[in-house]
């Protein structure tokens, strides 16, 4: 009963879901993107802190890394995607 | 002709060229599959690589592409006659638009969501992207310069701009306290905000600029020139949420409701084009051929839009099948918004006299009075229509630079850093980039700094049409539909930076310019100058590539077939 068909969920939307979707595409996609990347350079600074230890090599008290730790390793795999992407200036762009 | 039939065969175009050709391409050649794995749902990082529904990514390449230049361009090429313009967009929109804007966005998708650099290095050559980077540079400096004198000129021409675009600024900047640090609803924001923004555009009619500044200060071109750049400085320095982003947020809504008022406004009036179908092959800023075909860019077709296509859009589609309807559907929207700009500036003047008086003054002086009388169709005080279609143009005009500001300030970063650590600062950086687009507001002749920024924006339209190519046959598919849009692209534009650049750098070796007109005709005549031997330089690269790949070809054995 808790089950919902997601594509009937979309079509429930109909024509007013679209336009509310394309009034935030138009005007708040952009601010949301923004937002997330500020916020994913502080954790890329994050990650760098506690990375001595994964490394084995402290940088930090070990104590306080390895606290940290569990809150870093779900994001790892996505974190190394985006350090070692190739990046040039037209990322910047868009 | 009236401007309703125009308004139809837009409108015929845009489905024929979506649902019939753009359909044919994404289906029997390229051949989406909503069963592909897009590179936002592989390396869905929470970020970049986000899978976002289509609508909200239509509103979004909408609102990246769809700046001043659809509406300026237009507005100055009906100089020619409206007939050429109206086939260019139309043709351009059909031909050669969309299919860069839909093949940049599938070929980034197809290689994992890689930004154009990488593309050039992969496809063409390693030197490819180097001259393609420094190239954007110079890119980026024109738009700054173009869209700079759009903004300089709206503000000395139309005295209600500049306390509309203050009251703007100041709505934007509670927003930015609103939502984020009083935390406050994000309706009760939008609602109180934009009322700001609006009630600055009717306070710029009751006082405008030259009853507060005087006459002199109100025309001086380098004071609003400084405040432009002053503008660009905060957005570029600032924490992004504190300026950039909620001016812009409660700009978008300024924008689209006029927009769309003033389309009802078409609608209702649909007035006959009043300016000749056709004029003269070559009119004081060029011949039709090529000159028409960069000053009508966006809207028919514009390099920027290959950059919004790979590096934002393509990380973020869901599905392999969302690629036509944001990328060649948002092209054919902003075919629709160059025609209704044409519609504005072809409909609004008696007579061709007073339309040549009328665009002396700037292309920001027709569209606000265009504006203006649509928006009165629907009731609005014509004085007040007038400051809601000049506070319009500085948004679209502003927007782009603030952006450009902030990307030059991070390219000087990049390109001079290693000379000294002194460029790695973000005012100095930011700096430079103000002070080299000043020099080109108040130097340049505004006519041909806007043809040079259409001429550097399709050269950028024919190298990703050329990245196409390479990608299309690296994959062994047909590849017509994106070559030859590509030479048609890399023979006009090349003409039209060597045409502009003659003449500018002519009247500087005959002496027939001087002072600050000098400074800025040099200026850009090397920046030309600078634009096509890139462009050569790719276009060998390019060549080399194509042969690469057909060798490829011939010598990849036929499958033998079992007997």
């Amino acid at each position: 009963m808790g089950d919902k068909d997601p594509e009937k969920e979309k079509k429930k939307g109909g024509l007013f879901g679209a336009i509310k979707e394309f009034v935030y595409g138009v005007a708040a996609h952009d601010s949301a993107r923004f937002a997330l990347k500020s916020r994913a350079s502080m954790e890329h600074l994050f990650i760098l802190i506690t990375m001595g230890d994964m490394l084995g090599v402290p940088i930090l008290p070990p104590y306080y890394s390895l606290r940290l730790l569990p809150y870093v390793v779900p994001q790892i795999s996505t974190w190394k995607r985006r350090m070692l992407r190739e990046k040039d200036l037209t990322d910047a762009l868009a | 002709m009236n401007s309703v039939v125009v308004l139809i065969i837009s409108l015929a175009v845009f489905f024929i060229g979506y649902r019939l050709y753009a359909g044919y391409i994404d289906k029997k050649i390229i051949k989406a599959d909503p069963k592909r794995a897009t590179p936002a749902k592989m390396y869905m990082d929470g970020v970049e690589f986000m899978p976002t529904s289509k609508n909200v990514l239509f509103g979004y390449q909408f609102k990246s592409i769809a700046g001043a230049g659809p509406i300026i361009g237009p507005i100055i090429a009906i100089q020619w006659g409206w007939l050429p313009a109206l086939l260019w967009i139309l043709l351009g929109t059909f031909f050669i638009g969309w299919v860069q804007d839909y093949a940049s966005a599938m070929m980034a998708m197809r290689h994992e969501g890689a930004s154009f650099g990488g593309l050039s290095h992969k496809l063409i050559s390693p030197r490819a992207r180097i001259i393609l980077l420094s190239f954007v540079y110079f890119y980026l400096l024109l738009i700054a310069g173009a869209f700079g004198n759009v903004v300089v000129d709206t503000a000395v021409r139309l005295k209600p701009a500049p306390m509309a675009w203050l009251f703007l600024t100041i709505a934007g900047v509670i927003a930015g306290q609103m939502i984020y640090r009083w935390k406050r609803d994000i309706v009760l924001t939008t609602i109180v905000t934009v009322i700001i923004a609006m009630a600055g555009i009717w306070l710029g009619t009751v006082a405008p600029s030259n009853t507060i500044l005087g006459d002199t200060l109100s025309n001086n071109r380098l004071l609003w020139a400084v405040a432009a750049f002053l503008f660009c400085y905060f957005a570029a320095v600032l924490p992004i949420w504190k300026f950039s982003l909620p001016v812009n947020y409660v700009a978008a809504y300024i924008v689209f409701i006029g927009l769309f008022v003033g389309l009802i406004g078409i609608l209702i009036i649909h007035p006959n084009f009043t300016l000749p179908a056709v004029t003269s092959f070559s009119i004081p800023i060029g011949p039709v051929w090529p000159i028409m075909f960069v000053t009508i860019a966006c809207g028919a077709i514009s390099g920027w839009h290959s950059i919004v296509s790979s590096s934002g859009t393509a990380r973020q589609l869901e599905s392999e099948l969302d690629a036509r309807p944001v990328g060649a559907g948002v092209m054919f929207v902003e075919m629709m918004l160059a025609a209704f700009a044409l519609i504005i500036a072809g409909t609004i003047y008696a007579s061709p006299a007073e339309y040549g008086a009328a665009i002396k003054m700037g292309p920001g002086s027709v569209f606000a009075l265009g504006v203006a009388k649509f928006l009165n169709a629907v009731g609005l005080p014509m004085e007040i229509g007038r400051s809601y279609g000049s506070v319009m143009m500085v948004v679209l005009a502003i927007t782009i630079m603030q952006l450009v500001v902030r990307f030059m300030r991070v390219a000087t970063s990049e390109l001079l850093s290693d000379v000294h650590p002194v460029f790695r600062n973000a005012h100095v950086g930011t700096f430079i980039a103000s002070i080299l687009g000043i020099v080109l507001v108040l130097t340049g002749w505004w006519q041909y700094l806007w043809v040079l920024f259409g001429g550097a924006n399709q050269l950028m339209a024919s190298l990703a049409l050329m990245l196409i190519t390479a990608w299309l046959m690296s994959e062994g598919k047909s590849y017509a539909w994106a070559f030859w849009p590509m030479i048609f692209m890399f023979i006009t534009t090349i003409a039209a930076l060597l045409y502009t650049s003659y003449s500018l750098l002519d009247k500087v070796l005959k002496g027939a310019v001087k002072g600050q007109a000098l400074v800025g005709n040099t200026l850009m005549g090397l920046v030309g100058i600078f634009l096509v031997i890139a462009a050569v330089i790719l276009g060998i690269e390019g060549v080399k590539a194509f042969n690469r790949y057909k060798s490829m070809k011939a010598k990849t054995p036929e499958p033998v077939e079992a007997a």
